[in-house]
């Protein structure tokens, strides 16, 4: 089955309430194109996991289309909060199973290895922890070490129906480099049912054969590669282009109120037709030109 | 030599910080504070430290201000880019990370430290950050140093919610929770503290010059152990704060 497929088509292989991993972390290779044909197509219901929660992440809940997020804590880096899943938070509209960064790492690695469960060190102690027994109690329960006797905190491995990776190049059949760090998107893909690839770069498998250490995502867990330029803006993407700190701002600001939160929809998200319009909109040739990264810095 | 120096109290901060940390360790870094201290650890004593970044990023050499770790500029010149499992779970986990540095929006009397909420849990609260790696590097490093404004609304008998775990109600009560470690020192703008080794209170350690113990005691909303009369806080060298502003921070990127 041939997997090159437009955004739309990707999208719409996603039902309401599936559980969606995403790869954003804060504000680089955030799945946003992706983020906004999910509120055009009117998806909702979604479950939303992450390690660190991203402006992909908070723009999906912002426009009501996640009931639950599962996260390690979040938030735009220095540019600000995550307004829309805060506010879904403190007023109670959206369900949060907030984690740390190494215990969702671990959770996807436990459904990545395709373990029962896995004994952490962290969480013990916290309030994290128990708040986590109150929102979430059938994730998390504890053993006794056979060989020691010790008591260990063990958690639920996590099994995305679906894990959607931006990537800087993948070939038609999805096996895709991720250049820079890859935070938890490897285990994310590997512990997923299935994959969506959304990359900068489309190459021949020739390239990737020619440099196979470097596939992170194999082809095989792929269901869409979708060949879609500057996805991830105004987040970055290591080694392609930076982040569009001005319109960061501008979203950042705009989702301290839902009014505000709604005219950016509006604007960036439902007054579009498609990704190229979006493109044009947020600068066109000039300015994502200007964003793109010099090739010693990457960024 | 050093009468006459003038330094602001952030560098005095982070002087105090490379000060805590030993050649040959491996270190968990934020940013701003601690990468500085780090920095300055390998420039002087510590040459063979390593710094660690929760996300993938080993020993970077940045050259432009960051907004964050999902900062592209923050991974300049790193040597080793990786994961989350590879950092928090190989390193980490593991227990070979020997310091953490930590912050929040506000510690207590055991170092128990807040980055998710502030209010009533239970009712009107305003939600912030969350742990990302906090709560990993609180639970497993072999010891962490909080790195916090010395306000009394920072500074409180308990937080409204923990994190990342210190000493928790104390004496035996980390132990009790099954983890190791825990905070070593507190460095303030005022002062610094370490911990009672057996209530696992706040005790202070020294007063920063300028400061005093009318003023360190004044700006807590709890009362610390305060052994005699405790010493001032050393002050950075010449070398110290040339270092700092000519070489490791010379556009004052982390300062901010």
């Amino acid at each position: 089955m041939a997997k090159l497929s437009t955004l739309a088509e990707a999208v719409a292989s996603i039902s309401c309430e599936a559980h969606v991993a995403l790869s954003g972390f804060a504000i680089t290779r955030c799945t946003m194109a992706f983020a906004r044909e999910v509120i055009r197509q009117g998806i909702r219901g979604l479950m939303v996991s992450q390690c660190v929660g991203a402006m992909d992440a908070d723009m999906l809940a912002g426009a009501g289309a996640v009931e639950r997020i599962v996260y390690g804590g979040g938030s735009l880096d220095r540019f600000g909060r995550l307004n829309c899943v805060n506010r879904g938070i403190e007023e109670g509209t959206l369900v949060a199973e907030e984690y740390s960064s190494l215990s969702m790492a671990f959770r996807y690695l436990a459904g990545s290895l395709g373990l029962p469960f896995i004994p952490i060190r962290s969480l013990r102690g916290s309030d994290v922890l128990r708040r986590l027994q109150e929102v979430a109690s059938s994730e998390i329960g504890h053993v006794d070490d056979p060989f020691t006797g010790d008591d260990w905190l063990v958690l639920k491995p996590l099994v995305p129906d679906v894990a959607v990776v931006q990537v800087q190049a993948a070939d038609e059949d999805g096996n895709a480099w991720i250049l820079g760090p890859r935070w938890d998107n490897e285990e994310q893909v590997k512990a997923s049912k299935r994959a969506i690839v959304i990359t900068e770069r489309l190459v021949p498998t020739e390239a990737i054969r020619r440099a196979p250490e470097r596939t992170v995502i194999p082809g095989f867990r792929v269901s869409h590669v979708v060949h879609l330029p500057f996805a991830a803006h105004p987040t970055s993407v290591y080694r392609a282009y930076d982040y569009d700190a001005d319109h960061i701002r501008q979203y950042a600001n705009a989702s301290k109120t839902p009014e505000g939160f709604l005219k950016y929809l509006d604007e960036y998200v439902y007054g579009v037709k498609n990704h190229w319009d979006y493109l044009e909109l947020v600068g066109g040739m000039k300015h994502l030109t200007d964003l793109t990264a010099d090739p010693i810095l990457g960024y | 030599m050093a009468a006459g120096l003038e330094y602001t109290p952030f560098e005095l901060m982070a002087v105090a910080g490379a000060r805590e940390l030993k050649d040959g360790e491996i270190v968990a870094v934020g940013l701003g504070l601690p990468v500085i201290a780090s920095f300055l650890a390998k420039r002087t004593h510590a040459p063979s430290l390593t710094m660690l970044f929760e996300l993938g990023v080993v020993d970077p050499e940045p050259i432009h201000t960051g907004v964050g770790l999902a900062d592209p500029r923050v991974w300049y010149r790193a040597k080793i880019l990786s994961s989350f499992v590879d950092m928090l779970g190989t390193v980490l986990h593991k227990g070979l990370v020997d310091v953490g540095f930590l912050g929040g929006l506000e510690t207590d009397a055991y170092g128990n430290l807040n980055t998710t909420l502030l209010g009533d849990p239970k009712g009107k609260f305003r939600h912030f950050v969350g742990s990302g790696g906090a709560n990993d590097i609180a639970s497993c490093a072999c010891r962490t140093i909080i790195i916090i404004r010395h306000e009394a609304r920072k500074l409180n008998e308990a937080v409204s919610f923990v994190t990342s775990p210190g000493y928790l109600r104390g004496d035996g009560d980390r132990e009790a929770a099954g983890l190791r470690g825990g905070p070593s020192r507190v460095i303030t703008d005022k002062a610094i503290f370490d911990f009672d080794p057996e209530s696992k209170r706040m005790r202070l350690v020294s007063i920063h010059p300028g400061a005093t113990l009318e003023d360190v005691l004044a700006n807590l909303a709890f009362q610390p152990i305060v052994p005699g009369d405790p010493p001032a806080t050393e002050p950075p060298t010449a070398e110290q704060i040339r270092l700092i502003r000519e070489e490791i921070d010379p556009e004052g990127m982390y300062a901010g």
